[in-house]
């Protein structure tokens, strides 16, 4: 009896995936590329892992990245009372000047990346932003050249960063379309993945593969009928047994409103995975000393019986690190990351709110680097993690903070990544915005690299061909020319595995 | 004219429901009906779930007896139950014995329990829920966190204006201290170019795209306007541009508390008399109180803002960019010319802040898209997450002019809005509602009809639900961003996304969130009960299982009960089969608490069954 329903609850699963409309809805050109992939089947074999670092409300990367030569000047006459202290800026000494020269520095809180980018570890991409087809001032000055809708809003230019589709109002994103086309690479069916750690978000939405959700402490069971001997669908005779058949009835009936559909789907799709993450899970715990590099980089003490909270972001890496260690037992090859924190909106207060926001990313990162590099492990060529965020600010001041910009830097952190480099060109600091040749209008920066390419690189290092590549990300064909500081689907910055 | 309608009603009900549910317990009623309804009590629970924090047997018999249109009228008038003076008397208590203040946001939360639960203004207690959700402020600010008394005034505000007029209510809004601090309005400072400092246009940004007009030209009925018909799809055209951010922006300087020192003499000499410190530092503690008064206390954090310098006529608003025109919103039938305010410099000083910001947000409020820009966000708060086109665009009718066809009428109040929402065919006639129709419960909302509908109290009558945001992923006032817990445009992707259909509340119905919810459910039904020995001294709000006790020898007598409580009688016969079995299967005497575990296996396996979970 229970097996059979067992058998039961697999095929409708099945028929459901199968008869979707979003099976079927699935585009030509991603349903051919699916067949012609490589099967990467077999668990732990040539495992790579992309990782998203999501800064909600828009970084104020003009303070993250600082000039350090003479160009400190224009920055500090720009930005006035909210200027960095030259003299605190860790240097970075980079193997190769950026397009357009100068000499820069990472903000005194960011220590740990400065390492990593010195150690060539890490790199800096300078200027990024959406775009539909190349601009500069000019062209941008002009009517009818095409540019992404709803410039400077958070809600809008956050999806435009994730999808990167800046010309439609799609809401799949890269990083749910790569999986649409890896996802049979993982020899488990049932743990999605994407695995987001911050809760909803467009990045790991695709056509057919939502992410699986789960918090920095883990996960849960519920409790009313998966405590006992045994869950129902395993035939066993616990206590909650009796509710927990007749919940699974109630869950798998047929039902007619899309929404109730969707909710005994969720339903689910959580207890089969929750059950098979927390068994894994309970295989690496918190405080195996492999981890013990966070620690390290926040600077707090190590306490091997119950090591202390680290930082929201700090958290997030570490169960990542966990899920990653547990990669066998979870039979994943193929895994996109989503972390995220807030706090970056910096209308105000920005000398006070910037600088510990900071400080997690690069002590999150950097100790996530070093445990990847531990002999354990062993990792740090098959993981990249990135920075992404809606918009960098504005260069002018608003008296205590910044308002909403356009482009903005973002950092790359991992063994495959060329490090110790800076690509592309950083914009001109200057703070007159008729005159300053990279100045939207009003200290908002046009960004001369597009999401489109620092999306596409990292999901070619993934392993995205050429064919996919295009379908994937159909803006890239127009990102192309001299507007751009590196035109080309390709921006240099990842090896190939 | 009774029996006319009961026959209306008798049809009404074989169209819509399922026959094997046409019991009498469910459907008699008894009484006779107002016209417009309800004509049953399962039609009664239905309106309940919309317009109050759950139905209970004792409202459906009264609103069944009382008819929609009484029972509004008394909605509309019933006094605001408010948050502010419970803290207020928690503070002074704690002053009084000498102690710490214990007051913070839990304690702001359990007084909005308290109200939502037991309050007789249900209806406005639920449309300020709704209007939190599009007007949002939230302590997960640094500034806010600590301050849960200027929390509790800005829900009040909103309580008491929860009927009244959406331009004063945007006004009030606008001005509100915690606004101010929260989109960070409170001491924008006009320009200066020297340093490079230009207007904050953090507010300007979100009181368009949020409060009032939204990114693109609506039709009346909520549709994006086509830019180019010509062209495939459809082009929206933007309501605004950068320079109307920047229009706004400068309107929207100047502002301080009002408990502030002005520049503080009206001699002309700009160099003696412009304490900028006083600016800068100003308090927000009334000048007349002396000593250190607590924070939570102070006037200046429950009083509108107030432009420094205002009735000074010879220094002014010393922070307020009069100078130079600012773009406003353009629109078709604008009453500015091209939406342009001109500068104020020519006006007497003292005077110009105030003046440009009421000429601003009449700018704001008379843009055709906020009736519908509006009305859609608060269908789909009440009633269903894909309203019709048609109903969206009777809504915003009654938001453009609240005496309908006739002559005369107000724009924006919003009494008359909420009926319309309301009383709807849409809304009222299950049989009308779409098969899409509906939404998604939210997470606060299944925990407070449970503990409406089971009489649900704690020992000493406190409510320690302080953050219920860590099983639900949302709480009152405490949004992770001004975006809310969800956005009004989610779709989940896959079949909801593919059907072009928009879904907020799945938004936060992650992994983690679906089993938390699942699982407090479960506490809530199964733990904390009145007269579980096992609470020990722990107090928390209990649901009385007494009155349904009684009926746990009779299942099917049981599940009518709550098939009317909680389903408003539309529990498919699967469903309603398969509970039955279960509960038989519950075997008297098999061990003392068999009673119970049917009432409890009963009320959590109809809560976190899909046909609950989704409201119709």
């Amino acid at each position: 009896m229970a097996t059979d329903h067992r058998r039961d609850f697999i095929r409708r699963s099945l028929a459901t995936l199968a008869g979707s409309a979003a099976f079927t809805a699935l585009p030509a050109k991603l349903a051919l590329a699916q067949n012609a992939r490589p099967m990467l089947r077999g668990a732990g074999i040539d495992y790579r892992a992309l990782v998203c670092i999501y800064l909600y409300g828009g970084n104020d990367c003009f303070n993250m990245i600082v000039p350090r030569d003479a160009g400190y000047a224009a920055y500090q006459a720009t930005r006035t009372n909210l200027a960095v202290a030259q003299n605190a800026l860790h240097a970075l000494s980079p193997v190769q000047a950026p397009i357009g020269g100068g000499q820069f520095g990472m903000h005194p809180e960011m220590r740990g990346i400065a390492d990593l980018f010195n150690a060539q570890r890490a790199a800096i991409v300078a200027n990024v932003g959406p775009l539909v087809r190349p601009v500069n001032k000019t062209t941008y000055q002009q009517p009818g050249t095409l540019l992404p809708p709803q410039l400077f809003s958070h809600s809008d230019q956050s999806v435009v960063w994730q999808t990167p589709r800046a010309d439609t109002t799609a809401r799949t994103g890269w990083g749910g379309r790569l999986a649409d086309i890896f996802f049979s690479s993982n020899a488990n069916p049932t743990l999605s993945m994407n695995v987001s750690l911050a809760g909803e978000n467009v990045f790991q939405a695709g056509q057919t593969v939502l992410p699986y959700f789960m918090s920095s402490s883990g996960v849960e069971r519920i409790g009313m009928i998966e405590t006992g001997a045994a869950n129902c669908a395993d035939g066993g005779q616990g206590w909650n047994r009796r509710r927990c058949l007749t919940f699974n009835a109630l869950q798998n009936a047929t039902y007619a409103h899309p929404f109730q559909r969707a909710y005994a789907n969720r339903m689910r799709a959580t207890r089969e995975t929750t059950r098979m993450v927390d068994v894994a899970l309970a295989t690496v715990p918190r405080n195996d000393p492999v981890f013990q590099p966070f620690w390290t980089a926040f600077g707090l003490a190590w306490n091997a019986t119950n090591p202390p909270e680290l930082p929201d972001l700090g958290e997030q890496l570490l169960m990542i690190a966990r899920v990653i260690r547990a990669r066998d037992a979870l039979q994943m090859s193929r895994q996109l990351f989503f972390a995220g924190i807030g706090g970056f909106d910096t209308h105000d207060n920005q000398l006070t709110d910037h600088g510990p926001l900071l400080r997690q990313i690069s002590a999150g990162l950097k100790g996530f680097y070093d445990v990847l590099a531990q002999p354990s492990m062993a990792l740090t060529n098959q993981v990249t993690a990135f920075t992404a965020s809606e918009f960098g600010r504005t260069l002018s001041n608003n008296g205590d903070g910044t308002d909403h910009g356009w482009g903005g830097h973002h950092i790359v952190v991992g063994g495959s990544v060329i490090g110790g480099r800076i690509y592309g060109r950083m914009p001109n600091l200057s703070g007159n915005s008729q005159t300053n040749p990279d100045d939207a209008g009003w200290g908002q920066i046009i960004p001369t690299l597009s999401v489109d390419q620092y999306a596409a690189t990292l999901a070619t290092w993934f392993g995205l061909g050429a064919t996919d590549r295009a379908a994937i990300f159909p803006n890239l064909q127009h990102m192309t020319g001299s507007m751009l500081s590196i035109p080309g689907p390709d921006l240099g910055f990842m090896q190939a595995v | 004219m009774g029996r006319r309608h009961r026959a209306a009603a008798a049809l009404a009900l074989l169209l819509a429901a399922p026959a094997a549910l046409a019991q009498d317990a469910i459907f008699a009623d008894g009484f006779d009906n107002r016209p417009e309804g309800p004509f049953t009590r399962a039609e009664a629970q239905r309106f309940l779930t919309q317009a109050t924090f759950g139905p209970t047997l004792a409202e459906i018999d009264r609103l069944l007896a009382m008819g929609y249109n009484a029972w509004l009228d008394e909605q509309f008038v019933a006094t605001t139950s408010r948050q502010l003076p419970f803290l207020d008397q928690l503070i002074q208590a704690d002053i009084a014995a000498n102690r710490p203040i214990d007051v913070w946001q839990d304690k702001r939360q359990e007084i909005w329990w308290r109200n939502v639960l037991s309050g007789n203004d249900q209806l406005r207690q639920r449309v300020a829920y709704a209007l939190s959700q599009i007007l949002v402020v939230s302590d997960q600010n640094g500034a806010l966190e600590g301050n849960p008394t200027t929390l509790a005034h800005w829900h009040d505000m909103l309580a008491s204006g929860a009927f009244g007029s959406y331009r004063t209510l945007l006004e009030n809004v606008t001005l509100h201290p915690s606004m101010g601090h929260y989109l960070s309005m409170f001491g924008n400072r006009k320009p200066d170019a020297a340093l490079n400092i230009r207007p904050d246009e953090n507010y300007a940004r979100e009181i368009t795209q949020l409060f009032s007009v939204g990114l693109v030209m609506l039709n009346a009925d909520g549709t994006p306007v086509d830019g180019n018909p010509a062209q495939a799809g459809v082009q929206p055209v933007p309501t605004y541009n950068q320079d109307t951010i920047r229009g706004f922006a400068h309107v929207f300087t100047g502002w301080k508390y009002s408990t502030c020192i002005p520049p503080n003499t009206t001699s002309a000499d700009p160099n003696n008399n412009l304490n900028w410190w006083n600016w800068e530092y100003c308090s927000s503690q009334a000048q007349s109180v002396s000593g250190d008064q607590d924070w939570r206390l102070h006037e200046g954090w429950r009083t509108p803002l107030r432009p420094w310098g205002e009735g000074n006529t010879v220094r002014g608003e010393v922070y307020y960019a009069h100078e130079g025109t600012k773009q406003l919103l353009n629109y078709p039938g604008v009453s500015l010319p091209n939406g342009v305010l001109p500068s104020s410099s020519g006006r007497t000083a003292g005077s110009r802040a105030r003046h440009d910001l009421g000429l601003a947000l009449d700018n704001v409020f008379n843009h055709p898209n906020v009736g519908p820009f509006i009305a859609r966000q608060l269908i789909q708060r009440l009633v269903s997450s894909n309203p019709s086109p048609d109903y969206i665009g009777r809504v915003a009718a009654a938001f453009a002019d609240d005496n309908g066809a006739a002559a005369g009428g107000t724009r924006g109040n919003l009494r008359a809005v909420v009926r319309a929402v309301l009383m709807d065919p849409e809304a009222r006639n299950l049989a009308q509602v779409p098969a899409n129709g509906g939404k998604l419960r939210e997470p606060l909302l299944r925990v407070s009809a449970l503990w409406r509908a089971l009489d649900a109290r704690s020992r000493d009558g406190r409510i320690r639900e302080g953050w219920p945001e860590v099983y639900g992923a949302q709480a009152v006032l405490r949004s992770p961003t001004v975006f809310n817990f969800y956005l009004p445009t989610y779709a989940l992707p896959g079949e909801i996304a593919n059907a072009g259909l928009v879904s907020p509340e799945f938004q936060i119905t992650t992994d983690t969130y679906i089993t938390r919810l699942t699982n407090e459910l479960g506490g809530k039904v199964y733990w904390a009960w009145i007269g579980n020995t096992g609470l020990g001294s722990w107090d928390p709000v209990q649901v009385d299982l007494s009155r349904d006790l009684a009926l746990a020898d009779q299942p099917a007598a049981l599940l009518d009960r709550y098939n009317l409580l909680f389903l408003g009688g539309t529990m498919s016969a699967g469903m309603r089969s398969t509970l039955l079995a279960h509960l038989n299967d519950i075997a008297p005497n098999s061990w003392e608490g068999w009673r119970r575990e049917r009432v409890q296996d009963a009320l959590w396996l109809i809560l976190t069954s899909p046909e609950y979970v989704v409201e119709r």
